[in-house]
């Protein structure tokens, strides 16, 4: 059962935000109100009025609208042509180019979201984009927004100006639901908060009445360390080196362009920017999992890029991938097979062409207790741990081989609270064992807590490198939007 | 045994045997056309299928020799298909293998044993390169498998009908076939005036090989891997082009030891007619099977019981057209690929077991 006796109730005017970690039963709960998911049993009530909402659009009659954290846009049409899409003005199936524009204008005007109605949706930024998502809503007569992990593809100015945006329409009588796992933007953003733990709601608080540290304690039900400690570590020897790396991504389309940077021994180097700035293709290059177009890729002293996957990893590289169900793991075979997918040819497990499953089983064994990772048996099958521990298992392998490079891309994408701390401090063990990180995070938080130096990433370009020292929030935005220091 | 693996089998067995319940039951509806009682017919036809009296006179092992060809068969389906690839190459390989065996059955001379040693494995090694080329095709040019299968079986098929009717016709009066195998690469039978024998013995070799091969060697393991999830196994570095070519070789070599086995155990010689759709039947196997060694000597066992069963039982001694077996196998079959007729009903009963189980002790 995702969602079990929740009570939720939003007023008049207010924003309100409900936080939550992943698969607290967040969506559910906004899916049931979109008429996407029935509930089992209970009521809905819009102005005090009981409802029946089974249909996106029942509930957009009853003036409920929602924008997806995944945008519905067309990106060949205009943003005008988007938002009257379905409601064109005009008659006999003609389109009135013009009066369509002038209306989107007059609609942007009102709530003050400039946005140019005859600019195509893949010409804009993400903010921009969500802004037309948001006027697709308020054209349809919206007076209950619900906005799903809304800042998660913008970078901290976009996120500004997009709490601007939603104050606003608060003031102007609508209700916004505002729903996010990064509790700084509640106190920034919110009038109220509710918290879901587990698919129960378990309180729903002001925001002047609460703090970050407590809204943790509510959503993980247990005190939570939000900062780690991290000492520096003076850093060694080069480890990774590139050298003007450009690397085309898919359909040929160049995705990382003349990027340098080096990591060294006991160091972290963070890589930020706004997802889809090359990050992906800049990992999978270093990995063996991309040809190089230019460029050159050091690691230890020696030219790797024309090395396959196997002869790096030999080599001590190790790689924790971004998506970890389909790329880091294979669910449908056994927590053994997973763990020896880089290293089923060494002499511990592989004797005349032949698993030595003894030795796997006991490997296995050993790093379900290293890495404490529930529920997980040797021989059983992972299909039905939970991300944490699915994380785990990927940790547990590629460290095994005490690995003098870790490529980590996005390393707690979509993992709860408790996890992302383990993750985290695994992370820095690593560093201070000796291990060069390259971790690259969409995640301000994640880089600015774990990075000895940060770069930012801006359309495959390095666009700055800042200190941990000098790194701030604020920096980072301006980079990561292409604006310089 | 844990519960786990307990559940595993019982699902992998769950959906075959309800098949084959669904397959008699409707079949029961032909037989009602023909006037028969369809239980005394089915009586029948499992007695003539897969009854044991004595090793002289043992319908049974008439049924694992027919069976025989379509375990290689299934078996090299279940290779193919765990790298991934939905190779439907057995036919022309099997035919490739048996024209082999056939042809240096009767054109070399080799002391007994040797002989029929060295016509197996150049079998083998035909089979295997007929099966390599579409692996190669697939890996290089992009070259979809199953297209390039079908086309190489009718090839092998011409082939293989051209030299018999030309250059190796025994006998230019009669039907084509080539000429008959010398008394030492004969691969002997248990029963004498049988043709139950080494062959078989080769076949369950070959599953025990397969498993080995799929789930205890290195090899295997990347076949398994690169089949399985293919993004996983390029990111661990398992090199997974090399693991398909590889892969449909072990494939093409089992279909052509099935060959080389009808060539030199049953007809010893190629005729025409040679197969008649061995390679399909063995991909059915494989598919019904599980996709797993033991699964398809299982099933090939079984379908080849059902055939021999329709034939003697039926259409000898009730009149019931042999057809029927074909009707039967076939309905099977369309149970298993319409699973989800019987299996929502059957997850719905699991899930409330689970839910109530769930209630009584406390936990969610």
């Amino acid at each position: 059962m995702a969602d079990d006796d929740v009570e939720f109730s939003a007023r008049e005017g207010e924003v309100h935000a409900l936080v939550g970690e992943n698969g607290a039963g967040k969506t559910t709960l906004m899916n049931i109100l979109y008429g996407l998911v029935r509930p089992d049993r209970g009521t809905i009530s819009v102005d005090g009025r009981q409802v029946q909402i089974s249909h996106p659009n029942d509930a957009i009659h009853l003036g409920i609208g929602i924008v997806h954290q995944h945008f519905q846009l067309v990106p060949s049409f205009s943003v005008a042509e988007n938002i009257m899409l379905g409601r064109e003005p005009g008659a006999l199936g003609l389109l009135r180019t013009a009066a369509e524009r002038e209306q989107v204008g007059r609609l942007a005007e009102e709530f003050g979201l400039a946005v140019d109605p005859g600019a195509r949706i893949r010409d804009l930024p993400v903010g921009m984009q969500q802004r037309v998502e948001i006027l697709k809503a308020l054209e349809r007569r919206a007076r209950i927004l619900i906005l799903d992990e809304p800042t998660s593809v913008l970078t901290p100015q976009e996120a500004r100006e997009l709490f601007k945006v939603v104050r606003g329409l608060a003031a102007s009588g609508r209700t916004v639901i505002f729903i996010t796992h990064k509790l700084l933007e509640v106190l920034e953003v919110a009038d109220r908060v509710s918290v879901m733990r587990k698919g129960r709601m378990v309180d729903t608080v002001a925001v002047r009445e609460t703090s970050v540290e407590a809204l943790a304690r509510m959503m993980v039900g247990r005190e939570v360390l939000l900062s780690i400690d991290r000492s520096p570590r003076e850093p060694g020897q080069l480890v990774l080196e590139t050298e003007n790396l450009s690397v085309a991504g898919p359909g040929g389309i160049p995705a990382v362009l003349r990027v340098s940077l080096a990591v060294r021994e006991r160091e972290i180097l963070g890589v930020a920017g706004v997802n889809g700035n090359g990050q992906a293709e800049l990992v999978e290059a270093i990995a063996g999992l991309r040809p190089v177009d230019v460029g050159r890729i050091r690691f230890l002293g020696a030219e790797v890029s024309r090395l396959s996957v196997r002869q790096r990893r030999l080599q001590g590289m190790a790689h924790i991938p971004e998506d970890r169900m389909r790329v880091g793991l294979n669910t449908s075979t056994t927590l053994d097979e997973n763990l020896i997918v880089s290293r089923y040819r060494i002499p511990q497990f592989n004797r005349l062409g032949f698993l030595r499953r003894g030795e796997i089983r006991r490997f296995s064994e050993s790093t379900i207790a290293r890495f404490s990772i529930a529920a997980a048996r040797p021989g059983g099958g992972i299909s039905t741990l939970s991300g944490g521990n699915l994380q785990k298992v990927v940790l547990g392998r590629e460290l095994a081989g005490k690995p003098r490079l870790i490529i980590a891309n996005q390393p707690t994408r979509g993992l709860d609270v408790g996890s992302i701390e383990a993750v985290h401090k695994t992370l820095l063990a690593e560093r201070d064992r000796g291990a060069a990180i390259l971790l690259v995070s969409v995640e301000l938080d994640e880089i600015l807590a774990l990075s000895d130096r940060v770069v930012v990433l801006f359309r495959g370009r390095v666009n700055g490198e800042l200190s941990s020292a000098d790194a701030t929030e604020e920096k980072l935005g301006i980079l990561m939007a292409g604006g310089s220091l | 045994m844990t519960a786990d693996m307990r559940r595993r089998i019982f699902d992998n067995l769950l959906t075959p045997i309800l098949a084959i319940i669904c397959g008699l039951i409707v079949s029961a509806i032909p037989i009602l056309f023909t006037n028969k009682n369809p239980l005394a017919a089915y009586a029948m036809l499992f007695k003539n299928g897969f009854s044991f009296t004595s090793f002289r006179s043992a319908n049974l092992l008439v049924t694992f020799q027919l069976a025989t060809p379509l375990i290689l068969t299934g078996l090299s389906a279940v290779v193919a298909f765990r790298t991934g690839l939905f190779s439907l190459g057995m036919e022309g390989q099997l035919l490739l293998g048996g024209m082999t065996a056939a042809w240096l059955g009767y054109a070399v001379q080799l002391p007994p044993l040797i002989h029929p040693i060295f016509a197996i494995l150049a079998a083998m090694a035909v089979g295997g390169l007929y099966s390599w080329l579409p692996g190669l095709m697939r890996v290089r040019l992009g070259v979809n498998e199953i297209i390039s299968t079908i086309v190489l079986n009718n090839i092998a098929r011409l082939f293989v009908l051209y030299l018999i009717n030309y250059p190796l016709r025994a006998d230019p009066s009669t039907t084509a076939y080539s000429p008959m195998i010398r008394a030492s690469a004969r691969l002997p039978a248990f029963v004498p005036g049988s043709k139950w024998g080494v062959g078989f013995i080769l076949a369950l070799l070959a599953a025990v090989f397969v498993f080995l091969y799929l789930w205890r060697s290195a090899s295997g393991y990347e076949q398994r891997m690169a089949g399985e999830a293919p993004r996983f196994a390029r990111f661990g570095g398992i090199p997974s082009d090399r693991a398909a070519v590889r892969g449909m070789f072990v494939s093409g070599m089992l279909a052509g030891l099935g060959g080389a086995i009808q060539a030199l155990g049953v007809h010893y010689r190629m005729l025409d007619g040679f197969s008649s759709g061995l390679g399909w039947d063995g991909i059915t196997a494989a598919i019904l099977g599980q996709v797993h060694p033991l699964g398809v000597v299982i099933v090939a066992v079984f379908f080849a019981g059902v055939r021999q069963g329709a034939q003697v039982g039926l259409q000898f001694a009730m009149r019931i057209p042999r057809e029927l077996g074909g009707i039967i196998i076939s309905l099977m079959i369309l149970f298993v690929a319409a699973d989800k007729l019987y299996r929502n009903g059957m997850d719905r009963i699991t899930a409330r077991k689970r839910r109530r189980e769930g209630i009584s002790s406390g936990g969610l």
